[in-house]
């Protein structure tokens, strides 16, 4: 589902973030990215969904060529793509109920189905009481679940994270990671690079780790690895 | 589109509420722009007006040097009688003329007199017809050659610089409205970008969702077309009701005065400044809509 190809990323300022990189990830994986601050982690999940384009390689989704890919293609990749960031990027005037169908609003679902599917997802990632919320009103792991229920709102085929427990105490970290195992057991592909050791050990999936811009290690049922 | 009309009308709505001053500032630079605009369409289709009304004057008014006798003026006047093309020729002398002023300002006549010297600072004048509106020019410059006469003046003069005096208010009407209407397109495409700026982790997040850049472009194109549209619908109204006030207040004052009432004109002129305000709007927010949305 996932390829990169001989891909390097240079940053306009040099700093040389991937250095040839080849990955295959197949449809329905769950994938760790693994690996020291500075590594390159967060470069390779913004190629999946497009913030960037790499320097060298090629990056290809489900026969999609991203480098190739021409502007007005792009919203249409991320349609098929859900984000979760570290920091939720939440918008804080609105609601649980408005943050999720905002994603279905903006890429013009009629009316009805937005507000049947929004509280659909909405209980799904079990804040059903907390639909009238604003985000200031809610703990951290609410506000991540609210930033899962509009990833997974479009049935994306993929479901890129960028450290989701980043910010969260380790129980709290587990009701997100239950709830990625939960998407990802109904089919969707999942990219979630993390620092947390205890969660990638004891989930025994698949691991790639980075180094320095290139793959160290790759792993089926791997470990965290960097034990002291 | 039409599922999320109520968004970008919602948006539109609440970028305005979220500047008032500037938009403020915006519409009013659309509606002065427009209300010059408008003012100079009236004005110039009415100084058109009045040279074709004082073309079509048959007259030319000529005045006798001052030194000539009450006997010679008169045969000046049966001579000019003679010249070809001239209908009739009537006189007004210096003492009628001193007469009338008297009236106008309400004095006697040898006290006006006296105020402005001992003499009668008029001079004879003689008021040629002419049969032909073609002739008027040729006759008047023959009549210029007289010795008789020291000064001559017709319609055409009046009409020539009429024109040169209003082609020097067409480029300068022109300029005023130019930089006006840049003014506004410029604080119009701020305005713009403040709400792009403001609202830019709204749209970081709509572009990863997937919105298109044709939907998150729309409540700003909207909002600027909007400022537009107000700015040329207060300078609409503001130059239809000031120019029928005009219009009145000239006809009943300055009756002499032709004034252009031409509903045609009157509606093409309103609808054109709405237009125009609208077009402002337009270009205002797709110079500040170009870049931001290429990534
Ligand atoms: N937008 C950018 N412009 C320039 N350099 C960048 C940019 N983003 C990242 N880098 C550089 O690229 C390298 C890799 O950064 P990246 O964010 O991918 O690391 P990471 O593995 O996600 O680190 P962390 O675990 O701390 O999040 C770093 O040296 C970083 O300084
Ligand atoms: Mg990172």
């Amino acid at each position: 589902m996932i390829q990169l190809t001989n891909v390097s990323k240079i940053y306009s300022n040099g700093a040389r973030a991937l250095v040839d990189v080849n990955l295959k990830i197949g449809k329905g994986n769950f994938v760790f990215l693994v690996g020291p601050s500075g590594a390159g982690k967060s470069t390779l999940i913004k190629l999946l969904y497009r913030e960037e384009i790499p320097t060298r390689g090629q990056v290809q989704i489900n026969s999609r060529n991203l480098v190739r890919m021409k502007e007005r293609e792009v919203p249409y990749l991320r349609r098929s793509i859900g984000v979760i960031f570290q920091d939720f990027k939440l918008l804080p005037n609105k609601t649980v109920f408005e943050n999720v169908a905002f994603a279905l609003e903006v890429i013009g679902v009629p009316k009805r189905e937005v507000r049947s599917r929004t509280l659909a997802t909405i209980d799904l990632v079990g804040l059903k009481a907390k639909e009238k919320a604003y985000p200031h009103e809610l703990s951290g792991g609410e506000q991540q679940r609210v930033c899962v229920a509009r990833a997974i709102i479009n049935n994306p085929a993929l479901l890129v994270a960028d450290e989701p427990t980043g910010n969260l105490d380790p129980d709290t970290a587990w009701d997100i990671m239950d709830l990625l195992y939960e998407i990802n057991k109904r089919g969707t592909t999942v990219v979630m690079a993390t620092h947390a050791r205890a969660i990638v050990n004891k989930m025994q999936k698949r691991v790639i780790a980075i180094e320095n811009g290139r793959v160290a290690r790759d792993e089926e049922q791997g470990g965290y690895g960097y034990d002291v | 589109m039409f599922n999320s009309s109520g968004y970008i009308f919602r948006e539109t709505f609440n970028s305005m509420r979220r500047n008032p001053w500037l938009s403020l500032a915006s519409v009013i630079t659309v509606m002065v722009s427009l209300v010059i605009l408008g003012y100079s369409i009236f004005f110039l289709a009415n100084t058109a007006n009045m040279a074709k009304s004082f073309e079509s004057e048959l007259e030319i008014g000529a005045f006798v040097q001052m030194s000539y006798t009450p006997e010679e003026v008169q045969d000046l006047k049966s001579q000019i009688e003679q010249m070809p093309g001239v209908e009739s020729v009537s006189l007004v002398t210096k003492e009628q003329a001193l007469e009338d002023f008297g009236k106008t300002i309400g004095g006697t006549q040898s006290s006006i007199v006296a105020d402005v010297g001992g003499t009668n600072p008029f001079p004879d004048k003689l008021t040629v017809k002419v049969t032909d509106p073609q002739n008027v020019k040729t006759l008047a410059q023959s009549l210029e050659t007289n010795p008789g006469l020291y000064k001559v003046r017709y319609g055409q003069e009046f009409v020539d610089q009429l024109l040169k005096f209003t082609q020097w208010l067409r480029w300068i009407g022109f300029g005023v409205v130019a930089a006006f209407g840049a003014a506004a397109v410029v604080l119009i495409s701020i305005n713009v970008k403040i709400n792009v700026f403001s609202r830019r982790k709204e749209i970081q997040i709509m572009k990863l969702v997937g919105a298109s850049n044709g939907f998150i472009r729309w409540p700003f194109l909207i909002e600027g077309l909007a400022l537009g549209l107000v700015g040329g619908t207060l300078a609409a109204i503001i130059v239809g009701v000031g120019y029928n006030w005009i219009t009145v207040y000239v006809q009943s004052t300055l009756t002499f005065l032709p004034v252009v009432q031409n509903q045609v004109l009157f509606r093409q002129v309103t609808l054109g400044l709405l237009l125009a305000g609208m077009a402002m709007g337009a270009i205002g927010s797709v110079f500040s809509l170009q870049k931001f949305l290429r990534a």
